[in-house]
């Protein structure tokens, strides 16, 4: 049976391929897509903990979702400052513009210098602190991949940029101009997106949030160590996004595989016929048709694997954007392919594993 | 007809009716047919005279309308799909006038997928094969696929098909049908050699009455029965 199998993919190589790349793309989408999602997030979790600050402060569902709108006051930060345990206080605000790449968003982060370097330790490595409204500072790793160096012309709020200076280490986002920029470009006066706050003692951080908690009710108080943690349930539909992808990913390899295996099927009319004349039972013949499914749709996830792979590393190499691949989600890739693979091959072989054998046998 | 005791195939007032639109087409209107071991008969009859569907009766691929229908000891027009299906497995083989190989496999995996198909595989007994690779000529044609074959050669294979997992009964429709004379003659000389020699039962369907002068009964049908035999 194994031969008849593997002869029948042989013989049809065009809709073998053409199947095959149907669950490839399936693979890929899952892959890249959620590669990008938690490389994105991931890479924005570990430069917004290496900023320093233990408590991230502000409206819920704010924290880590950049948009055009500033969403919490920044006149919590005296307030912040007042509770006991509060070392620091300083506003950011978050406003994602589209990527010179066209792939993706990049983020620019407003800050008040004073009080983000005071928590973070952020300095200028190249070149000096922007000045005015038409200056932001980039850090090394943009720099280096996007080919900057000071003085180059960045766009930012669909306006050309100076940029004024480099700097490090590689915390929040990559470009950075003055908070009150930012809230004068948005309309947004007195307001940011979160307020990042220090603490005088680590040890006692879980004391200070529920003063943060107690004292300015109804907000979000999150502790930057969790963000790994919250940050994907923190942005609102990015559960919803990937499950989206997944049940794509499903129907468009489930849906391929139908099609082609119904499409052989009907081609095959009088060889199902032999096989019953043969004595071939309903379930011989299911499984002839689900192994090539499977068989298929295994190629399929091969290819898929390495072309997601190869596009991360791509990817990667002529973008900001960042992927990590998780043996999570790349053996959900798989399991969906040739689940897929399976499920669409069903009817299609059902069908075949019912043909009355004498009509089947007639079959010009 | 007397129905003997001994027969390996019998029928009794065998009837099959298929509806044709609103109308009732009677194919078969009680054949009584009995086919002792060994025996080789052949079944004549113009288009239309029913034989076909009794071939297709006698192999489980069609549920008669009416009477009975026995395979070596087992009642076949009594039996579900799945049974027949089985029984076919157990102890059937066909032939075709259009071979009907697997166009993708080489001859051996022809034979290979029926040996499969019969569970056979693992205890196929060497020594018949050999025997009847040899009875048809075979061994050199293993590795060809159908396509590379001539039609005697393609039909040659599908014998060997049909009688390689050892069934009790070889059904063939029309097997020189597609044939030019040279090769309906070696194909009737394998067919007759796989009677004499191995004791073969054969039921052969034939428009043809040189083919028909190999067997060694010949029946022959009209309108749904059975009219002459000799």
């Amino acid at each position: 049976m194994d031969s008849l199998i593997v002869a029948n993919i042989r013989q049809r190589p065009t809709r073998a391929i053409v199947s095959i790349a149907g669950v490839a793309l399936g693979v890929i989408l899952i892959l890249i897509n959620t590669g990008l999602v938690r490389g994105m997030l991931n890479d924005r979790v570990r430069r917004e903990q290496g900023v320093g600050a233990e408590i991230q402060f502000g409206r819920r569902g704010s924290i880590l979702s950049p948009s055009s709108v500033l969403s919490t006051d920044t006149r919590y930060a005296e307030r912040l400052k007042q509770i006991a345990g509060v070392k620091d206080v300083s506003a950011v605000g978050m406003y994602p513009q589209r990527s010179k790449t066209g792939l993706g968003i990049e983020v620019v982060d407003g800050i008040d210098y004073p009080s983000y370097t005071a928590i973070s330790g952020m300095h200028i490595v190249e070149g000096r602190l922007f000045a005015g409204e038409n200056e932001v500072v980039i850090d090394e790793f943009k720099a280096m991949h996007n080919n900057l160096k000071v003085g180059s012309e960045i766009e930012v709020f669909g306006r050309q940029m100076k940029v004024a200076g480099i700097y490090s280490p590689q915390i929040g986002s990559r470009i950075k101009m003055p908070l009150s920029v930012m809230q004068g470009f948005l309309g947004n006066e007195n307001k940011c997106t979160f307020l990042m706050v220090k603490v005088n003692d680590p040890d006692k951080l879980a004391e200070v949030q529920q003063r943060i908690n107690a004292e300015l009710p109804g907000n979000a108080v999150l502790l930057t160590r969790d963000l790994g943690l919250s940050a994907g349930c923190d942005i609102p539909g990015l559960d919803g996004f990937v499950r989206s992808i997944l049940a794509l990913s499903m129907v468009v390899s489930c849906l391929v595989i139908l099609l082609a295996m119904y499409t052989t099927i009907t081609e095959r009319t009088r060889e199902i016929g032999v096989l019953k004349s043969l004595g071939a039972s309903k379930s011989y013949i299911i499984s002839v048709i689900e192994k090539e499914a499977l068989l298929i749709s295994l190629i399929g996830v091969v290819a898929g694997l390495v072309i997601a792979l190869l596009s991360g590393v791509v990817l990667e190499r002529a973008t900001t954007l960042q992927l990590e691949f998780h043996w999570q989600w790349i053996l959900a890739a798989a399991g969906i392919g040739l689940a897929a693979g399976a499920l669409g091959a069903l009817y299609p072989a059902v069908r075949a594993a019912n043909q009355d054998p004498v009509k089947a046998l007639s079959y010009e | 007809m007397a129905v003997t005791m001994d027969a390996i195939l019998k029928t009794e007032k065998l009837q099959m009716t298929y509806r044709v639109g609103k109308v009732d087409v009677h194919a078969l209107r009680g054949v009584d047919l009995a086919v002792a071991p060994g025996d080789f008969v052949a079944v004549m009859g113009p288009s239309g005279c029913g034989k076909s569907t009794l071939l297709h009766i006698l192999g489980g691929l069609l549920q008669p309308t009416a009477g009975k229908v026995t395979v070596d000891g087992e009642d076949l027009a009594a039996m579900g799909d799945a049974a027949r299906t089985d029984l076919r497995r157990r102890k059937i083989g066909f032939v075709f006038q259009r071979f009907n190989l697997f166009p993708t496999l080489t001859a051996e995996g022809n034979l290979k997928l029926a040996e499969h198909i019969h569970g056979a595989a693992r205890q196929q007994d060497d020594a018949r094969r050999r025997e009847v690779l040899q009875l048809l000529r075979l061994e050199n044609k293993m590795q060809h696929k159908p396509l590379e074959l001539s039609g005697g050669e393609q039909q040659r294979v599908a014998i060997a098909r049909a009688i390689i997992t050892n069934p009790a009964i070889i059904l063939a429709d029309e097997p020189t049908g597609n044939l030019d004379s040279e090769n309906s003659a070696i194909v009737l000389d394998m067919l007759q050699k796989l009677n004499r020699e191995l004791r073969q039962t054969i039921v052969m369907i034939t428009h043809n009455p040189e083919a028909a002068a190999v067997a060694a009964r010949t029946i022959e049908m009209r309108d749904g029965h059975i009219v002459k035999e000799r």
